[in-house]
């Protein structure tokens, strides 16, 4: 007995829940809720569905090529039992899906910084086309030719009492 | 008066009905499957069967479909209908095998996108 995985959005089988589904050539579909076998019936693509995992990570949203992800394997020969074998599996499956899980994370920061940069860039190129809207374009320039006239006419005077 | 929106007999179809495995169309896979040459031919060549439209002489590999005719083959390869299929089929179709590896299990290996169809070249039967 053996945890399936579900045909349309990867989550796991039990054994005793789910549907499967036997097409006429023989050939067999699971499903592990009734979403995904009426999604199925209606030839939904689950590359282009966005809640399944195959979407995610065939648009890369997800961690998809990575030795961490090597470990889960359907194994179809039975391995002998053996005590020491079974205990050195169990801690490190914990340990795998420590490291997995931290990869993951990362994986995932990693893609959502792109786009906090995007933001950035947009919201400064945004500013700068809008200008108009913080800054007047002809804000304190009746200021500035005022000093300005000011200065001239003083500097008049002065060359006016020079020449006196 | 406007037109009316409903034209022809293209009505809008019970989808509770359409979708009941009693009626299941062939899937994209099964279709690739056929694509390849040994069944398409075999798929293109069919005997004389009174049953089926056309008398499964006409058959559109792409679209499972028969037609009656030479013409109306011809037409369908012109339509949007056939034109849709083609796009979904550039695709390599899904399997279980991909959900696994989705799943986590094993690395994810994108589906291959080249995998352009041409429709076949008509054959004069007549």
């Amino acid at each position: 007995m053996r945890i399936e995985k579900c045909y349309f959005c990867s989550g796991p089988v039990y054994p005793g829940h789910g549907v499967m589904f036997v097409r006429n050539d023989c050939k067999t579909f699971r499903f592990c809720k009734s979403k995904c076998h009426k999604n199925f019936k209606r030839k939904r693509n689950p590359r282009k569905t966005r809640w399944t995992k195959a979407f995610r990570k065939a648009t890369g949203k997800e961690l998809t090529v990575d030795n961490s992800l090597e470990f889960e394997k359907r194994r179809n020969r039975p391995v002998k039992y053996s005590r020491k074998l079974w205990d050195k599996t169990v801690e490190a499956m914990k340990r795998v899906e420590e490291i997995k899980l931290k990869r993951q994370s990362r994986f995932i920061m990693n893609r959502l910084k792109k786009g906090k940069q995007l933001e950035k860039e947009e919201a400064i190129s945004e500013v700068k086309k809008n200008i108009h809207l913080i800054k007047a374009p002809h804000a304190g320039k009746a200021k500035q030719m005022e000093e300005k006239m000011v200065q001239k006419l003083q500097e008049d005077v002065d060359m006016g009492d020079e020449d006196i | 008066m406007g037109k009316s929106k409903q034209k022809g007999s293209h009505k809008k179809k019970n989808p509770g009905k359409i979708f009941k495995t009693k009626r299941r169309t062939k899937d994209l896979d099964q279709i690739h499957s056929d694509l390849k040459p040994e069944t398409a031919s075999k798929l293109l060549h069919q005997e004389v069967d009174y049953d089926v439209s056309g008398c499964a002489q006409h058959y559109c590999l792409h679209c499972a479909r028969y037609f009656i005719d030479m013409k109306a083959l011809k037409d369908h390869y012109k339509s949007k209908v056939h034109k849709k299929r083609l796009k979904q089929l550039r695709e390599e179709p899904y399997t279980q095998a991909e959900a696994e590896r989705a799943a986590g299990m094993g690395s994810y290996i994108p589906p291959k996108i080249v995998e352009v169809k041409t429709t076949p070249i008509e054959e004069d039967m007549d």
